[in-house]
């Protein structure tokens, strides 16, 4: 586990925004009813000043202080950022608010050429972007941030942990600060004082969570980390030690790692559903893009190929700066697939006319490309539904609907049927029958044939079911075909009420 | 090994869009088929326009009765004010059509350029037969409709532009057609079916219904003396 502690987050955030005016810094914000400071930069400490001291007092010891008022999601925000950053290291981050982060590098560390190499990487690449860290390795989460925060960074070694955390405060347990004291009372200051007492009494006292939080530190207990973001369950990762910039470059690299993923997914005999790749930019500035598939996909020039149309849709362009540093492809939802044979020129309809759904779903978005499904509904506007094509399974009712259709003779359906009914006025000559003339669009149209009507019971059983409706097809004497219908029956008028009102719903050929 | 290499030029001389024979699809009503020299060819682009505003429906109709007829797998691309001004294409009318919705891909896209490029990449796709195109007013940019057609001739699908009105642009499509909704007899729904550029012929209009149950279009009757008689124009190469 290592605990990365940025001792002067507030401070540095607004240090790296501006120039720096060489005066001391401190941020103050609101605690209770009165300002006070809440973080100070190396400069304000020098000169004695800490957080919680009110704004006034320390004004008043140094007139030339630079005070800023604090602004906790700006912070946050950073804090994320820098945990997505973190993500060359590692997939398992965590934050630790306000203020830190814990990076699970288990089986990582070799990469970087020993714990020690990646500590001193992480906290020099920190620097360069001017922020001061401190940062520390151990075997549980417990330990290494308080070995972090309280002046013993470093890297140490499994088992140590009673040995690195004997001499610190107790308040590097996380433990509340009420709690804290109390301990003081008694005589209980460092870690140490407490590890041999007995187990009964300090619970009795103190509640549980004191030696719950001892257990976790010393790695007795079990600590669970819980990663900011979900972990892949596939994931490939390649180093650049000269920055790539090029889109063909990044991917030409979207297809070496894919190829490298295809193996470990054939072996467990899955297929990607959504794979994203993220860049990580020499600056520190990280991008992510994804793609999904209709099918469990692992072929690596398909995969490419998703990419290549949504690096196209980017709205702002890839963006390199001086290039990106790494890349990582991660398989983020995977799905189990039959094995593919090898070799055999894909002939098959249904998987060319998936792969162009992916294709134009990645550049247009999942949400604009469609497949027309029929749903069990006697309303005109339910009974067709149209979903994104990638979410749609092989039952797409039609069948079902043909059923229905032939065994009621339902009437004929308009070819194009509008979003909304557009309200339209009418003339009628009795007041149950088709329309004699009606005004569409600011035109008016005189009936020649009308054909109903079809009763179309509303949703009855829901408040918002609204009328019943009668349809009619109807032509005009230009031969246009309307699929008019009235909402609302004259039989259900309420004596003195409103005429029900009519619609146009669709257009037929 | 001569024969062998003139076959190859011959097939390299054809124009893309002139193939005749079995490329051509036969649209049942026998006076249209005669004039289009056998059929709306596949492997071409065809433009569509509704003859107005209100008319878009029946030049629908027109469509996915062509569409029907090439009976595969279909792409439907439409602006997105298509769907708002004329409404969207309604399932259980296609299905009435003969056009299988299950076999239907819809795609709504903002702007023009990607209509044309999502249109493009359905005519690639080998699994589609016929791709539909609908686009409301504005001109049609002539380097991408050529892109279109060159891509129907590589796989031999059929490429349709639904236009909301008629477009005064020279298009290179391989006919062009303005249809419009005629009064009917009170039983058939009839159209109007102007060809008002055709390639390989005579121009001409009829009165054309769909036929529910045969699957096919059928010549109503005649408007007024159509066609032209038929002259021969030999095939040459279109910019």
């Amino acid at each position: 586990m290592l605990s990365l502690w940025l001792s002067r987050l507030a401070t540095d955030r607004i240090a790296r925004s501006r120039e720096n005016s060489g005066a001391p810094l401190a941020v103050y914000g609101k605690r209770g009813n009165a300002d006070v400071l809440t973080a100070v930069d190396d400069a304000a400490m020098r000169l004695g000043l800490h957080a919680g001291l009110a704004l006034t007092q320390a004004r008043a010891m140094h007139p030339a202080l630079d005070v800023v008022p604090e602004d906790a999601n700006a912070d946050a925000q950073l804090l994320e950022h820098i945990a997505d950053w973190c993500l060359r290291y590692t997939p398992l981050v965590a934050c630790d608010t306000p203020d830190g982060l814990t990076l699970d590098i288990t089986g990582c560390a070799h990469l970087y050429g020993g714990e020690k190499a990646l500590t001193a990487d992480l906290s020099a690449r920190l620097a360069r972007a001017g922020l001061a860290c401190s940062i520390a390795v151990a075997g549980s989460i417990g330990a290494a941030h308080a070995a972090a925060r309280y002046g013993a960074a470093g890297s140490h070694a499994n088992g140590e942990e009673r040995r690195l955390l004997s001499p610190l405060p107790l308040a590097a347990l996380r433990l509340e600060a009420a709690t804290v004291a109390s301990l003081a009372r008694v005589g209980l200051k460092q870690i140490g004082d407490m590890i041999d007492l007995p187990r009964a009494p300090l619970t009795a006292r103190f509640g549980g969570a004191v030696l719950r939080q001892l257990d976790r530190a010393l790695a007795l207990e079990d600590e669970p980390l819980t990663p900011r973001l979900p972990v892949a369950p596939y994931v490939a990762e390649q180093r650049f030690p000269e920055p790539i910039a090029r889109e063909e470059d990044v991917l030409l690299t979207a297809e070496r790692l894919a190829e490298r993923l295809k193996v470990a997914l054939e072996r467990r005999g899955d297929g990607a559903r959504r794979i994203e790749l993220t860049l990580f930019r020499t600056d520190g500035a990280v991008r992510r893009i994804a793609a999904g598939t209709s099918r469990p996909v692992r072929d690596a020039a398909e995969i490419r190929a998703l990419f290549t149309e949504r690096l196209a849709a980017l709205a702002d362009a890839l963006d390199p700066g001086f290039g990106f540093d790494m890349a990582r492809l991660s398989v983020l939802v995977a799905e189990a697939s039959a094995p593919e044979q090898i070799g055999i020129g894909g002939g098959d309809e249904t998987k060319e006319m998936n792969r162009l759904v992916d294709r134009l779903s990645a550049r247009l978005g999942h949400q604009r490309v469609r497949r027309l499904i029929a749903q069990d509904s006697h309303l005109p506007e339910i009974a067709a539904a149209s979903l994104p094509a990638q979410a749609t399974g092989t039952d797409d009712g039609w069948a079902s609907f043909r059923a229905y259709r032939n065994s009621v003779e339902l009437a004929p359906r308009p070819l194009r049927l509008f979003a909304r009914p557009e309200p339209i006025e009418t003339v009628a000559a009795v007041p149950d029958g088709p329309p004699l003339r009606f005004r569409w669009r600011r035109a008016l149209h005189e009936v020649a044939f009308a054909d109903g009507p079809e009763r179309i019971e509303g949703a009855w059983w829901s408040e918002h079911g609204g009328a019943a409706r009668d349809y009619f097809r109807v032509e005009d004497r230009s031969g246009l075909r309307f699929w008019l219908f009235r909402a609302g029956l004259y039989r259900d008028l309420a004596p003195g009420g409103a005429a029900p009102a009519w619609f146009v719903h669709g257009m037929f050929a | 090994m001569i024969e062998e290499l003139r076959q190859r030029l011959r097939g390299l001389e054809k124009p893309p869009g002139l193939e005749d024979g079995p490329a051509a699809l036969l649209l049942g009503a026998a006076a249209v088929d005669r004039v289009l020299g056998g059929g709306l060819m596949r492997s071409a682009l065809h433009e569509i326009a509704a003859a107005g505003e209100a008319h878009v429906a029946a030049a629908t109709g027109f469509v996915a009765g062509v569409a029907a007829l090439s009976s595969q797998g279909a792409v439907w691309v439409a602006e997105d004010m298509a769907a708002l001004e004329s409404g969207a294409p309604y399932g259980p009318g296609l299905d009435g059509f003969g056009v299988a919705p299950e076999r239907l891909i819809t795609v709504a896209v903002a702007q023009r350029r990607d209509l044309m490029w999502a249109m493009e990449e359905a005519l690639r796709c080998r699994a589609v037969a016929c791709v539909i195109g609908e686009m409301r007013h504005g001109a049609l940019d002539a380097v991408a409709v050529r892109r279109l057609s060159l891509a129907a001739a590589e796989t031999g699908a059929l490429a349709l532009i639904l236009r909301a009105a008629p477009g005064d642009d020279g298009s290179t499509a391989a006919t062009r057609w303005i249809v419009g909704a005629a009064a009917s007899d009170g039983v058939e729904p009839r159209m109007l079916a102007q060809l008002v550029r055709n390639r390989r012929g005579p121009r001409g209009q009829w009165i054309l219904e769909w036929s529910d149950s045969d699957g096919r279009f059928t010549c109503a009757a005649h408007a007024q003396p159509v066609a032209q008689p038929p002259r021969h124009r030999p095939h040459r190469q279109v910019a």
